[in-house]
């Protein structure tokens, strides 16, 4: 089924034949050519920018037919349709003049209200759907992100063993088990002991005792200033890595953090780098054999003030 | 029999259609070599997806067998360390085509009206590329995964509001562990893919829609006379180049297959910690000692890791709205070139210094 649109082509002078094909520029989007049908012979004239009105039984140039130009015989070859071509939105460009192609709403839809109804409704039921989930969808992703401090006591090693001089750190590596989940795993951790000299524990100390709190925010442990060892955590507060103990040219020994380049004192004070606060202090107990025991905290890196979050 | 079976097909969805029409794009201007960046990430996107399910055949995603479980495939699984170096080294290829890809578009201006819809979805497709990129990294669970994965999960906590959250919740927790692994597998495995492929979708319609944008000098007159479709001589360029991008990515797999360093621990060690090469430059922008006046402390770090990377972004994304003058060519434009030229330098200096100034 296909209606035969037919129109004859006019130039200011004269009837040059019938319309038989449009020709239609696949980057402009406009009628680029007309394939005239006259005396049986179908020829390809170019009429981009020429045509001056256009309807059912007619097409007008604004030109002369002397002025036309034949780019010969029409040679069906050269040519594809517009379904083998992608040509975005073309029936934008290209009408049907006069009326439309159409295609009829169906019965039942003609009913507005009705249809509203049923555009609503399947919204409301979406709704429905969906808002019963939410709750439980983000309470099963955040299950393992917010659980409660733990504050066991850990042991780090013994400091009858430690050879280091007082004021130089030394590195204490303990095992640790943790489960996760339904995965436990053991790994080994770090922190970094330091048996301070009395102008150390000024510097460690400047404000005296060191207060730890749990997550209620009850006082669970004091570093007294006037301790005999003081442990740093071994997670450096510019952005969590781990950092060492180790020459620097400007500074001497120092911490320094392979990372970000942040470097420390002895006390944990920040020399240089960008570091935002000093090394951060854990509870830390001797028991009466020498064992050092701590409560293996973590403290929000990048940040001025010490915040506990483990 | 095999053309009997297509004819059937056809008949029934219209295959020839269908092909024409994917086939027969008219490109103002002809086929370009400059063209084929696009065609290149999709075959790279598509080689990645391969290997990567290759991949989960061996891996284990738990931190107590993905460390062992990478080793198995990389020392005892036949061809184990061609799938992995592979997929390592197409994850670099796919972010530097990538900014070829976007320096192109513009360079060549071909973010303006009525494009604008198409460089919104390649923005969404940037997002995506460098997530994964992120999330990858961690999945051996070795030294280097753990401590690039440490870092790169403190910056994202350091966003005002949303940032703990965020932070614990790619954690899983407030410290990195098991829980880190399995969310940053199935973020690289299920949720990625899923949004890639959806993104690429509205990309290449929006892309069809709006028609390719053609040179950016030449009459229109000129332009017309060299259209040329899609295929033949297109497909043929973007065919000889995913060629090409596949010897590079086996060579580098095969002379540079991917090292492992220790399991992951965070004990203090030799190691320096590094992120993927095309994280550099912001890692060193935290710690450049000529920029420490900008980026140290907590203020300096927000600025350097969230509100600069955020200001950039929101730039490109802004970018098609700022730029509306028509004007395609790029010497006409000096603003656009000047920052493409100053962005552009001031990444590769930050990457070479940080190569340079390692601890």
């Amino acid at each position: 089924m296909q209606p035969k649109i037919t129109a004859k082509l006019l130039c200011t002078d004269r009837e040059v034949g019938e319309v038989s094909r449009v020709i239609v520029d696949p980057l402009s989007k406009t009628i680029s050519h007309l394939v005239v049908k006259s005396d049986g012979q179908e020829s390809l004239i170019a009429v981009d920018g020429l045509i001056a009105s256009c309807t059912e039984r007619e097409v007008r140039l604004q030109c002369a037919s002397s002025a036309l130009v034949k780019t010969g015989p029409f040679r069906r070859n050269d040519f594809v349709t517009i379904d083998e071509v992608e040509i975005p939105h073309l029936e934008r460009h290209l009408d049907v003049d006069p009326g439309e192609v159409l295609v009829p709403l169906p019965e039942l839809e003609k009913d507005l209200s009705r249809r509203q109804f049923f555009s609503r409704f399947t919204n409301v039921i979406g709704a429905m759907l969906a808002l019963p989930l939410i709750y439980p969808v983000i309470r099963y992703l955040i299950y393992p992100m917010y659980k409660p401090f733990t504050n066991a006591w850990i042991n780090l090693g013994n400091l009858s063993a430690d050879r280091q001089p007082p004021g130089v750190p030394q590195i204490y590596k303990f095992a640790k088990t943790v489960t996760e989940g339904v995965i436990t795993r053991h790994y080994e951790k770090s922190h970094w002991v330091l048996k301070p000299t009395p102008e150390q524990l000024n510097q460690i100390y400047p404000n005296g005792n060191l207060n730890f709190k749990d997550d209620k925010g009850d006082l669970i442990w004091v570093n007294q200033k006037a301790a005999d060892v003081v442990v740093f955590s071994g997670k450096c507060p510019h952005l969590g890595c781990a950092y060492r103990w180790r020459h620097h040219k400007r500074f001497g020994m120092v911490f320094v953090c392979p990372c970000h380049l942040s470097v420390y004192s002895a006390t944990g004070k920040v020399l240089d780098g960008p570091a935002p606060r000093p090394l951060d202090k854990l509870p830390v107990k001797v028991l009466p054999g020498g064992e050092l025991e701590i409560i293996d905290m973590e403290f929000e890196a990048g940040v001025k003030e010490q915040i506990r979050i483990a | 029999m095999l053309e009997a079976v297509y004819r059937w097909v056809d008949e029934r969805i219209d295959l020839k259609g269908l092909q024409a029409k994917m086939l027969n794009e008219p490109m103002a201007g002809g086929a370009r070599y400059a063209y084929v960046f696009g065609s290149a990430l999709l075959f790279i996107f598509i080689m990645q997806a391969v290997t990567g399910i290759l991949l989960m055949f061996y891996y284990a995603p738990t931190a107590d067998h993905a460390y062992a479980s990478t080793r198995y495939i990389i020392e005892k699984v036949d061809f184990g360390w061609f799938i992995l170096s592979y997929h390592l080294w197409g994850s670099s290829a796919m972010v530097a085509v990538m900014v070829m890809h976007m320096s192109q578009v513009y360079l060549w201006g071909a973010y303006k009206k009525p494009r604008e819809m198409v460089w919104l979805a390649g923005l969404g497709l940037f997002l995506i590329v460098i997530g994964f990129g992120f999330t990858g990294y961690l999945l051996p669970w070795d030294q280097r995964s753990y401590w690039a994965t440490v870092i790169g999960i403190e910056i994202v906590g350091k966003a005002p509001i949303i940032g703990d959250f965020l932070g614990r919740f790619l954690r899983g927790g407030s410290v990195p562990g098991a829980q880190t692994l399995t969310r940053f597998f199935v973020i690289h495995i299920m949720i990625l893919p899923a949004a890639l492929l959806a993104m690429v979708g509205l990309h290449l319609f929006f892309f069809r829609s709006a028609g390719p944008a053609g040179p950016f000098k030449g009459t229109t007159q000129e332009l017309k006379s060299k259209m040329e479709y899609f295929f033949p001589t297109q497909v043929w360029k973007d065919i000889v180049v995913m060629g090409l991008v596949f010897v590079i990515v086996c060579t580098l797999a095969i002379r540079f297959p991917h090292q492992m360093l220790e399991e992951a621990s965070p004990v203090a060690s030799g190691l320096n910690p590094e992120p993927e090469w095309y994280f550099l430059f912001l890692f060193q922008l935290l710690r450049d000692p000529a920029l420490s006046f900008l980026f140290a402390g907590q203020w300096g770090e927000f600025l350097g890791a969230i509100a600069l990377p955020t200001i950039f972004l929101l730039l490109l994304v802004l970018l098609p709205f700022i730029d509306r003058s028509p004007e395609r060519h790029i010497l006409k434009r000096p603003i656009a070139l000047t920052s493409w030229l100053v962005v552009l330098t001031s990444i590769v200096i930050l990457t070479i210094r940080a190569i340079m100034f390692r601890e």
